[in-house]
């Protein structure tokens, strides 16, 4: 159980403690996505499409964290494609076989656009995340880290939103 | 255990028991070494690696990566062989081990040597002679679909027919590496390539030609009207333009204005009006208009 959990159980104990605590932890858990494209180029972003990749990276890791955490690859339909879409899914498929499940908690995620093609068509993006991340064997968490971890993030642009291609750690950038 | 403990302290004679206490309780009793691990510090993609445990006594390891989680029993102490199909995908894995307490260490797995380029040019048609209309994205990758990010030259070769080949030599950053060119003067197919070493990729950009150029019509009075009709039209690099490319002719006689859109049919765009006494035809195209045509009834102009 992470601070956030504590605080929020321990302040609302015995004060229907579901519904309140699910919507702190809900609106805590949701994760924070910032968008610096500076460096982006040779292609500047445009505004709506900036809009577009926070909201659509936001919404991606929500379900990489329900995905992992309920092992089911439900959530992941629509938003990823290529090498993240299958190894998500191979993630998942393991872990599930194996009893465990995974939790990105308070997350945060300082994105860096450092390449957009002149086309449009591809996106690079540097991403130092920031979470808790748990695992689980049954109900017991055996790893609880705070952890700071760099992600090398492709995206590009579907019928209606931006998928995410590759996402992969790296030691630092 | 701790019950065991207990009983042989109770026993009468306590100095012997004290010291069976030492040997034979107090082990199970005290906590368990805690076990260590060292993980792979230089690991890369679908190489096997293995990890250094310390400690005594059975455990259960987990390895958590980014396409994979594993999980099973071990004897402490001994090292831990992970295969390299378990090691395939580049990225951040967490070891973990646990036996009385969970011990755990992350590291990184690097991605293999390039295996594949994906190669992305746009566009798939482009007008003649146009600047920095094609561009083309490379981005290499190992057998196992993981970006490799270590810089390297890819070379970008356009090879259009009849002309000298075009090189640029491009080191890729953060796995990329990317270029943008003019098309040519000639429409026809532009061959563009991508090389990394062996690996190459080639796409090919039709070059078309561009927008009409210097329209010129010309008309003569037939039976049932005007006919009027384009020369060959061009654009301004000599290239013909595609059929289908649509032609406005405008006829002007006294207050009546009539427009006749025809399309480009074998280099030539034709209209006929249905008009009698003198008219003043034009066309356009695009960007580009041609020169006016006075027709008087039963003359023929060029």
């Amino acid at each position: 159980m992470n601070l956030r959990q504590r605080i929020c159980r321990s302040i609302l104990n015995g004060v229907a403690p579901f519904l309140l605590c699910s919507t702190l932890l809900g609106a805590g858990n949701s994760p924070q996505v910032t968008l610096d494209m500076t460096k982006a180029s040779p292609r500047s972003l445009e505004a709506l499409t900036q809009r577009a990749i926070i909201r659509d990276y936001k919404f991606a890791w929500s379900n990489i964290s329900s995905a992992l955490e309920s092992n089911s690859a439900g959530p992941l339909n629509g938003l990823f494609a290529g090498a993240a879409n299958d190894w998500l899914r191979e993630s998942i498929s393991s872990q599930s076989k194996s009893g465990i499940t995974s939790r990105y908690l308070n997350q945060s995620h300082r994105l860096e656009a450092v390449f957009y093609a002149p086309a449009g068509d591809v996106i690079e993006l540097q991403d130092t995340a920031e979470y808790d991340f748990e695992i689980r064997d049954g109900g017991k968490a055996i790893h609880n880290e705070h952890a700071i971890v760099h992600y090398v993030v492709l995206m590009t642009p579907a019928a209606d939103r931006w998928i995410i291609r590759q996402l992969q750690a790296v030691p630092h950038f | 255990m701790l019950w065991s403990t207990i009983t042989v302290c109770k026993s009468p004679s306590w100095h012997v028991a004290l010291l069976a206490s030492v040997l034979l309780c107090a082990a199970p009793a005290a906590p368990a070494q805690e076990s260590q691990l060292r993980v792979p510090s230089d690991a890369i993609a679908g190489q096997a690696a293995s990890i250094t445990t310390t400690g005594s006594g059975s455990g259960t390891f987990y390895l958590r990566g980014p396409s994979i989680t594993l999980k099973h029993d071990i004897q402490l102490g001994q090292n831990i062989d992970l295969a390299s199909v378990e090691l395939q995908s580049a990225g951040r894995y967490v070891a973990v081990i646990c036996a009385n307490t969970c011990t755990s260490a992350g590291f990184f797995v690097e991605p293999a040597k390039p295996a594949s380029l994906t190669f992305i040019v746009h566009p798939s048609r482009a007008p003649a002679g146009v600047n920095d209309i094609i561009s083309g994205v490379a981005l290499p990758f190992d057998q196992f679909r993981n970006l490799v990010l270590a810089p390297a030259t890819v070379q970008f070769q356009l090879t259009a027919k009849n002309s000298m080949p075009a090189t640029h030599a491009i080191q890729s950053r953060d796995g990329i590496a990317w270029f943008r060119s003019s098309s040519g003067k000639s429409a026809g197919p532009l061959q563009v390539s991508a090389s990394l070493k062996d690996l190459t990729a080639q796409r090919i950009v039709q070059q078309v030609s561009s927008d009409p150029c210097n329209l010129r019509i010309k008309g003569q009075v037939t039976t049932t009207g005007i006919l009027v009709e384009t020369e060959p039209v061009h654009d301004c690099a000599g290239n013909p333009v595609p059929d289908g490319t649509v032609v406005t002719f405008t006829a002007k006689s006294g207050r009546d204005v009539s427009f006749v859109d025809a399309p480009v049919k074998q280099d030539v765009a034709r209209a006929m009006f249905l008009a009698s006494g003198s008219v003043v035809v034009s066309a356009a195209s695009g960007v580009a208009s041609g020169n006016e045509l006075r027709i008087g009834s039963k003359e023929s102009i060029k």
